[in-house]
């Protein structure tokens, strides 16, 4: 599959995405500053593949997954999706490329409108985008619902009404009633109980096996997006360090962040994990509205030199479809 | 004496029923709107003594006789007022007999009878009725129907003024067919009868919201073909006086509205808009100070303010008394808080003209320096902070009134008049609803006087003050034994005063009875238990197309409504 | 739910015969007598005469006990009586009476009640509609002109009192412009087109001072809710699901807003029929509010005694209404 994937052409080409957060303060809320929550990303993501996107929490990650899908508004950079940049697309155009791109929120249970029933929740997107009668609606909705594992009667219920994981369940189908392509999984199991991690996991698995989906998989569970993600794009502080295949990056990390990341990982072999070497980062994160002026990690660097302080590391193709952000990486 | 004023009294009524305006047909000028502040509650005047209700009754139900704006009794529904020159009051002065005029029908068609007047006194004469305008029948031994046109009162003592029952707006007379399953415990349950009462006047209730509106109609079976001539009434309640004025002033939605309490600049700004003009008329209502002649420190427990509790230190001498009254210039309280409402007095009995006394004139001008001087003589002598003091006795009061923004105004300024002659004030007031409540139980009420002075307004009805001044007799101070009720506030006692009210119970004769009654107000107010300082008058605007409106203190404000007429 | 309801219903039982001990006892114990506004002519012991012919020389208790007869057993009773049209008993039962009036409080409360709920009820009804948009178009466009004017605007309508707007509209419209008349006939009776319009021009004034006010106060809870809902990840799903933009805020951000406003407004439904007693004196509208203040000023005992007990129990009422409403609107929540 893997190779498969490398082959064809890419669905999500992201070009340069940054989305900037306007800081506004003062008696008539004037703008002060902003926040590059993610600031010039370029990546690509392939027809049938999963990116794993990994970060600790603020880096920008769920951002960046938002903005690819236009929930929110992208300050600059191009964003193509299966041929069209969709960044510049407004109202009308923009509505109609929803159905093909859709998202898994973290929390299955803020994502469902509470006064509605799942049956409602999953049909909506249906009677907007297509046309079908009452009864194929209705088909379709208990052919998702079977799909995701569900017992069709359930349509009937509201969300309050299951546990985290069969909401989870629900979120998926629903992401799934139009047909899409592409799936942003925004930490889709973050909120779910490890037992139940895996189910789904494997749900998702599963569905991409049978409906072709290409997901980008955001998580900040390195463990999960190993055993899911087909390759990895690692982010700090709203940039991309480092994105290679799953095995070149968990086996050779390019980026001192990655390898620091890495290293946190616990091992299930004893053995190994008796000898595993943690890189413990000092410092805090620095504050995204005030970011360093060179790297953007060199605050907490292990390696870093006079060069990383001043100077932004280029985004490069530092061996053949492993990408990173360091002046240091070879 | 007599003779001129039957005279008067003939040429008055003579008056009043050539009056005839402009309008000669009944129900021409089309809708008349009243506006009255407070709004009526019930129509019945014997279950409401408000003012709003005895005067919102006014217009159905009426007297035997009633007084004209100059105070003058004129006959309504009788042929003439019974005198003992005309035989009607009887030479011992227990007798009263009334003759109606022939002709006079109920709203309903049936006729006026002798009847009805009996009723009427039997009515508000039981005790569990709890009539509220009993005091009119005080001493009524009896009232019989001689014939169906004759009606006589019998009193149980001589009544030298026998005008209390079936005289003016308070004591109207009542239709017996309609009332006589309402005596007594069943009075509040006719709701129907209080609501609609049927009348002899020139209008009948057509629809009634209590304490809110009502809608009177013009009588059909009035006794004056032509009268009224407006066919409906409309009679508004409810709002302040600010609104009310403004209504008939300045937004003209109303032809009339009653007792506007406003301070005199607004009003005369509302009235410079032009759609109608005030109007205000004098009875007998005086702004006063009642002194208190007993002590009132609290130190003395249960015998504070009563006789047994000793003299007050200082304010049984009048000394002390008429200094605190030359001290306070009248003419400035008056346009400060009153205007055409008040004029300055120096009597506790200010009107009818017969009956006020001049002999307590020189207080009408303020005059400080003659004020020191008494108390300098008397012996009061300034201490160190200015008050003055003697044998250890400061002359520092606690002054009291209702709460009423008039009233505060007038306390600031006496606080200050009195200050510049070394008396100290400390202020209060009271809500009224407490102040004149008369709980027992409330240290706060006008009757307990908890305090050094108190200031209100009082007034009796009709022109004989007799009942009025019977309330400073020694029989009549509030105390625990008789449960603080009676109306000697000031605790004033004089066996004098006591003995020349006997007489004047005894006196008949107006001249003669003026006399006596101009007496006991000027002991009152030499003794300085009352010192009097406005009088005050209504105060009413009419729009300038209302015509007819003769302002009338004496009675109904309403009472020749009957008269009324649109002008162009 | 119905078992949540009646176990409700019944435990307001208790707490509105506890209501009711307090009202009375309060009123017995505040100062203020019905003899106070009849004129000082009356002599004091036609004034004894008076409070005895009002029960009032009888003991606190006994009094208490004796309105409580006449208000749950004879007034309704008496309600019975006329719907029915038969008679129970001798049917001659003592009513709640006012003082003042000395007519039955009931029927002054039923012959108000009309323009109250005309008045006040339409002005909670124009408040809402006006702050629901309001609060909708603030809340979306948070911190835009529009919001911020919006902002303004309830302050000043929340903050200004209505004895102060009152005085002003009837400056401006009654005394200067000659618009719309200041005082409120309550005799009118709409019988064709042009007494429909003065109906409604009376009524302009005073439903409009009141509707600042409660819209200031809708809108305000409408913003918030707004605000808060807007930022759910059910909002964005919405949109990634597709969703118009129209969709997206009316159907799912609206009604999911609407819970708690809803309940809020349910909440203030006793008000309306309390009326308002500053703006129904302004205006001289004959609705409960005025009713009330003047058996407050003439300390017209069982009438204040009945209306306070019968806003008691609307507000306990309404209490139960905004609860099982909540129970509706929300399939979250559930009364089992």
């Amino acid at each position: 599959m893997l190779d498969a994937a490398t082959e064809s052409a890419p669905l999500v080409r992201i070009q340069g995405l940054s989305k900037h957060f306007p800081i506004h303060a003062g008696l008539i809320r004037r703008q002060v500053g902003v926040i590059s929550a993610v600031d010039r990303l370029t990546f690509d993501i392939r027809r049938g593949e999963t990116l794993g996107l990994v970060g600790e929490s603020g880096c920008g990650k769920s951002t960046a997954g938002r903005t690819i899908l236009r929930l929110y508004e992208a300050t600059e950079g191009a964003i193509i999706f299966d041929g069209t940049d969709i960044a510049g697309l407004s109202g009308e155009q923009l509505r109609r490329m929803r159905p093909r791109m859709q998202m898994i929120f973290q929390d299955p249970q803020a994502c469902l409108n509470p006064r509605m029933t799942v049956g409602q929740i999953i049909a909506e997107p249906l009677d907007e985008h297509g046309s079908l009668s009452r009864a194929d609606k209705r088909a379709r909705v208990e052919e998702l619902l079977d799909a995701v594992g569900m017992n069709k009667g359930f349509a009937n219920r509201y969300p309050h009404e299951f546990s985290g994981g069969q909401r989870q369940r629900i979120g998926i189908a629903r992401a799934l009633a139009l047909d899409p392509d592409f799936i942003v999984c925004d930490e889709p199991i973050a909120a779910l109980d490890v037992s139940i991690q895996a189910q789904v996991v494997n749900l998702l698995e599963d569905l991409q096996e049978r409906l072709g989906l290409t997901y980008l998989f955001i998580s900040h569970d390195l463990s999960m997006v190993r055993h899911i993600a087909d390759r990895v794009a690692v982010m700090y502080l709203g940039k991309m360090a480092e994105l290679a295949s799953r095995d070149a990056l968990y086996h050779e990390p390019l980026h001192p962040y990655t390898r620091a990341l890495l290293s946190a990982v616990p091992v299930a072999d004893p053995k190994i994990e008796a000898t595993r070497k943690r890189v413990i980062l000092q410092g805090d994160v620095p504050s995204p509205a005030n970011p360093p002026k060179g790297c953007r990690f060199c605050t907490r660097c292990p390696i870093a030199v006079d060069k990383c302080q001043w100077e932004v590391p280029e985004w490069r193709e530092a061996r053949p479809g492993h990408f990173v952000a360091c002046h240091l990486a070879e | 004496m007599i003779k001129s004023r039957k005279l008067m009294l003939a040429t008055a009524a003579a008056l009043a029923l050539s009056a005839t305006g402009a309008a000669a047909e009944r129900g021409a000028d089309g809708q008349l709107n009243i506006l009255y502040w407070q709004a009526v509650s019930v129509l019945n005047p014997f279950l409401s003594g408000g003012t709003k209700d005895v005067e919102g009754s006014s217009l159905v139900l009426e007297p035997l006789a009633r007084y004209d704006e100059t105070g003058t009794m004129v006959p309504w529904l009788v042929e003439d007022i019974p005198t003992v020159e005309n035989g009607g009051v009887s030479e011992d002065l227990t007798t009263i007999t009334w003759k109606i005029k022939d002709g006079i029908k109920w709203s309903d068609g049936t006729p006026f009878t002798a009847e009805d007047v009996a009723f009427t006194a039997a009515y508000c004469m039981d005790e569990s009725g709890g009539c509220q305008q009993a005091a009119n029948f005080s001493d009524v031994a009896s009232v019989e129907a001689v014939d169906p046109l004759t009606v006589k009162v019998t009193f149980a003592v001589p009544k030298p003024f026998p005008y209390g029952p079936f005289v003016g707006a308070q004591s109207p007379v009542l239709q017996k067919a309609q009332f006589q399953d309402c005596m007594g415990a069943a009075a509040p349950t006719c709701t129907e009868a209080n609501f609609h009462p049927i009348g002899t006047g020139p209008f009948v209730v057509q629809d009634f919201k209590a304490n809110d509106v009502v809608v009177f109609a013009a009588n059909p079976e009035f006794r004056d073909p032509e009268k009224p001539a407006f066919s409906t009434v409309v009679f508004k309640g409810g709002g302040d006086a600010a609104s009310a004025a403004r209504s008939v002033l300045e937004t003209g939605e109303f032809d009339y509205a009653w007792n506007l309490q406003v301070e005199p600049e607004i009003l005369s700004q509302m009235e410079a808009a032009g759609r109608g003009e005030l109007v205000s008329a004098f009875g007998t209502s005086v702004e006063r100070f009642e002194v208190n002649m007993t002590d009132p420190d609290p130190a003395l427990g249960d015998k504070r303010s009563t006789v047994e509790g000793g003299p007050h230190p200082f304010l049984t001498d009048p000394a002390v008394t008429k200094a605190l009254s030359l001290a306070i210039d009248r003419e400035i309280l008056v346009e400060a808080g009153y205007g055409a409402a008040g004029q300055v007095t120096c009597n506790l009995v200010p009107a009818p003209e017969a009956y006020a006394s001049t002999a307590n004139d020189w207080c009408k001008t303020q005059d400080i320096e003659a004020a020191n001087k008494l108390l300098d003589d008397a012996g009061w002598v300034a201490g160190s902070d200015g008050i003055r003091e003697k044998d250890g006795v400061r002359l520092s009061m606690l002054y009291q009134t209702s709460t009423n923004s008039v009233r505060q105004g007038t306390q600031a300024l006496i606080k200050q008049m009195w200050s510049e002659i070394g008396v100290e004030t400390e202020l209060r007031n009271v809500d009224a609803s407490v102040f004149f409540g008369g709980d027992p139980a409330s240290p706060d009420t006008f009757q307990k006087l908890y305090a050094d002075v108190e200031m209100f307004t009082n007034n009796f009805d009709g022109t004989d003050p007799q009942s009025y001044l019977a309330s400073w007799r020694c029989s009549e101070i509030p105390s625990p034994k008789n449960n603080w009720l009676g109306g000697n506030n000031p605790r004033y006692c004089s066996e004098e005063y006591d003995a020349l009210f006997e007489e004047l119970s005894k006196t008949a004769g107006i001249e003669q009875r003026a006399v006596i009654a101009k007496q006991l107000n000027d002991m009152l107010v030499e003794a300085g238990a009352i010192i009097p300082l406005i009088h005050r008058g209504g105060v009413s605007a009419h729009a300038n197309s209302l015509g007819g409106v003769v302002m009338n203190e004496w009675d109904s404000e309403l009472w020749n409504i009957a008269d009324w007429h649109r002008v162009e | 739910m119905l078992t949540f309801t009646i176990r409700r219903l019944l435990l307001a039982i208790p707490t509105l015969l506890a209501i009711s001990f307090i009202i009375f006892a309060i009123l017995d114990l505040s100062p203020g007598d019905p003899t106070s506004q009849i004129p000082l002519t009356v002599p004091p012991e036609v004034r004894e005469h008076i409070r005895t012919s009002l029960g009032l020389d009888e003991p606190f208790i006994v009094r208490y006990l004796l309105w409580l007869k006449q208000f749950f057993i004879n007034e309704p009773l008496n309600i019975l009586e006329e719907w029915t049209g038969y008679t129970f008993g001798d049917g001659d039962r003592l009513r709640i009476s006012s003082w003042a009036t000395r007519s039955p409080v009931v029927d002054l409360i039923v012959e108000r009640l009309p323009q109250t709920l005309w008045v006040v009820g339409m002005s909670y009804v124009v408040g809402a509609l006006i702050a629901i948009p309001i609060g909708v178009i603030s809340a979306y466009k948070q911190y835009s002109w529009f919001d911020q004017v919006g902002t303004f605007v309830s302050m000043i309508g929340f903050s200004v009192p209505t004895f102060f707007t009152g005085l002003l509209l009837i400056v401006i419209f009654a005394v200067n412009l000659q618009w719309l008349p200041s005082i409120y006939d309550t005799t009118l009776r709409v019988t064709d087109w042009s007494s429909f319009v003065a109906q409604i021009k009376q009524m302009i004034m005073p439903t409009m001072v009141l509707a600042l006010y409660n819209a200031s106060q809708i809108s305000r809870f409408m913003r918030a809710s707004m605000l808060d809902n807007l930022n759910q990840d059910y909002v964005r799903t919405a949109r990634a699901k597709g969703m118009k933009e129209k969709t997206v805020v009316l159907v799912h951000v609206l009604r999911n807003s609407l819970i708690p406003v809803v309940t809020v407004i349910a909440l203030g439904v006793p008000q309306v029929f309390g009326g308002a007693i500053i703006t129904e004196q302004i205006f001289k509208v004959n609705g409960l509010g005025q009713l009330l203040i003047i058996g407050i000023q003439g300390a017209d005992i069982p009438l204040v005694q009945t209306l306070t007990f019968i806003f008691a129990v609307l507000i306990v009422l309404f209490n139960l209404v905004a609860d099982i409403l909540y129970g509706v609107l929300d399939p979250r929540i559930r009364y089992d």
